[in-house]
């Protein structure tokens, strides 16, 4: 290492004004660096979105012959076709009951995680393996919960002297077999940002509240929910964005039936390019679905927004 | 004094008992799952109540016997860990950047990728992989698995890595070019060695949420490059209900997330929130 100090300045320094920070030395020449990522960003995201709109622009089969544009007809084919607005309601009925029942409970879980007790670290740490583990095995370790002859569900409501119950196998039932495992996974989720959120707010308002006279289910009501409201919508947003997408349990456990009573857009998206082979249709419906989410992001954030304007 | 170490035991108590509660609602299905890992299918399809039945080891030695077992894990390892090592490549040093300046679009472009529906690029890798022949030859189809699953590894890196640039005092790197070092060698010898442990949380988590993704593989995989998550869901099809196979399958592809669930559980929800939660 030499031991002469040169003060250099960096290549390209130009005045101080420019840029909406003030004249930063440090970031100078670092642009390189983002490139790499920035490529493989453009080409794996970028370019598939943008081929999956010309796909649904046009008709072409699985094995990649295109036979020429048809505007909008796959659109037109599926708006007329009462698969997809019944797919369509199943992922709405899907995502507001797993939304609603995660929230609530997630409230709850979410008070008591944010309870001081020795050995609420290790415990809130252990509540995220069902999140975490890999969803084929909890879709394969529900699956034999659910078996209709020696599932444990069942021989649990025969100990008890109930009926059993078909979970997977009926129409009526597997969309809400399907929405237990996923409010089972995603529950300890939702707990742990509301228990952080719970535990970062100001002790002030509850204290005022108290010498007002307010007894702890009004000050849970109407001191902490509203100033939960914040982490709450990102808590759901967040569950939002998945729930709208929602496919590997499903796929594993029901492939969407029966009869379509589970088949969610993204199911359907995917059987309709490699179960029937129709690639350019099921573009459609992809992108139907990502404008879905797209607009339940968007009125999430609107809300978000509007609600933080207000404080 | 003594009235308020009996309210706080009371408090205590109360909550001990929800995490009972909660324990049991949220852990016994894996514990079930573990368990029936461990029975023999004779006893599987028994009583559940029945708990005394002896444990064996007869499903894991038929995964690795029959069903070849150690050669999907290794499929597995090589997708999850191609793609987090190409993953920390390209993302290391995106993150820097981004964490140093203003992006124009960078939080709206990473929304974007953390929005879109999964099967919305499984056609278009799956045609490209049809065009390049890659359906045919392994290692091409590796190539793709790996391309695809960079889609989750890559935003995953970035956004677990910007918190621990920033926590960097920009003087170190103010002091570096005053020395007259150049913007790579500034990164390479300075910042890069103070952001190894947030290195390793990308790498671990990325790893695990490339290991654990199914739909991928699910459209992509040929016979021979198939990961665990696909060669389980394969088994479903296969006429009898194996299930301590399949519990067994279970057990060893959740094996590497419940040890990090143990190992670093803070990471874990900045990961699973995207960095929406710290």
């Amino acid at each position: 290492m030499s031991t002469t100090r040169t003060i250099t300045t960096p290549r390209g320094q130009r005045p101080v004004t420019r840029g909406r920070k003030s004249f930063d030395p440090v970031s100078q020449g670092t642009i390189p660096f983002l490139i790499p990522a920035l490529v493989a960003t453009v080409g794996l995201v970028l370019i598939p979105v943008l081929y999956t709109i010309w796909l649904s622009l046009t008709d072409q089969d699985i094995a990649g012959n295109n036979s020429g544009f048809v505007g909008f007809e796959n659109f037109a084919l599926m708006f007329q076709n009462s698969e997809f607005w019944y797919s369509l309601f199943v992922t709405l009925q899907l995502f507001i009951v797993c939304l609603v029942v995660e929230t609530v409970l997630g409230l709850g879980l979410g008070y008591l995680l944010s309870r001081d007790v020795p050995g609420r670290a290790i415990f809130q740490g252990l509540l995220l393996i069902p999140a975490i583990t890999a969803s084929v095995a909890v879709a394969l370790v529900w699956m034999l919960i659910y078996d209709p002859t020696l599932g444990a569900a069942n021989q649990i409501l025969q100990a008890i002297g109930l009926d059993p119950v078909v979970w997977l196998g009926s129409r009526e039932m597997a969309p809400w077999s399907i929405a237990i495992v996923d409010i089972w996974q995603w529950t300890p989720f939702m707990a742990l940002i509301i228990s952080a959120g719970i535990r970062s707010l100001p002790s002030e308002p509850f204290e005022a509240a108290s010498i007002d006279g307010a007894g702890p289910v009004k000050k849970a009501f109407f001191v902490g929910l509203p100033l939960l409201r914040s982490v709450l919508l990102v808590a759901m947003l967040l569950r939002t964005v998945d729930l709208i997408r929602f496919f590997d349990t499903i796929y594993i456990m029901t492939q969407g039936g029966p009869v379509n009573a589970t088949n969610t857009l993204n199911v359907y998206g995917y059987r309709a390019a490699f179960i029937d082979q129709e690639p350019s249709y099921a573009a459609a419906l992809q992108l139907s679905l990502f404008a879905l989410v797209i607009l339940i992001a968007a009125i999430f954030t609107f809300v978000r927004k509007r609600s933080t304007d207000v404080e | 004094m003594s009235s308020s170490t009996t309210n706080r035991r009371r408090a205590y108590a109360l909550t001990y008992m929800g995490y009972i509660v909660a324990a049991l609602i949220f852990f016994v299905p894996v514990l079930f799952m573990l368990w029936s890992a461990f029975r023999s299918n004779v006893d599987i399809t028994g009583s559940i109540f029945n708990i005394g039945t002896p444990l064996t080891l007869e499903n894991f030695q038929n995964l690795f016997e029959r069903f070849d077992f150690i050669y999907y894990i290794r499929n597995s390892f090589i997708i999850a860990g191609g793609s987090t090592i190409l993953g920390l490549i390209l993302g290391v040093p995106a993150a820097y950047v981004i964490a140093r300046r203003a992006i124009p679009g960078i939080g709206f472009t990473t929304l974007l990728a953390r929005m879109a529906p999964g099967v919305l690029f499984v056609v278009p890798f799956f045609i490209l992989s049809m065009k390049i022949g890659a359906t045919s030859n392994d290692a091409l189809n590796f190539a793709v698995l790996i391309a695809a699953h960079l889609i989750i590894t890559l935003p995953l890196c970035i956004w677990l890595l910007i918190p621990f640039y920033e926590e960097i005092p920009k003087s170190l790197e103010e002091a570096a070019l005053i020395d007259g070092c150049t913007p790579r060698q500034r990164f390479m010898q300075v910042v890069l060695p103070l952001v190894t442990p947030g290195i390793s949380v990308a790498v671990t988590l990325s790893f695990i949420f490339s290991w654990n993704y199914f739909l991928f593989a699910l459209a992509l995989a040929s016979s021979n490059t198939m990961p665990l998550p696909v060669i389980a869901f394969n088994f479903i099809g296969q006429g009898s209900s194996d299930y301590g196979g399949l519990m067994a399958a279970s057990t060893l592809i959740s094996l590497p997330a419940i040890i990090l669930t143990i190992v670093a559980q803070r990471w874990l929800v900045r990961g699973l929130t995207g960095g929406a939660v710290k």
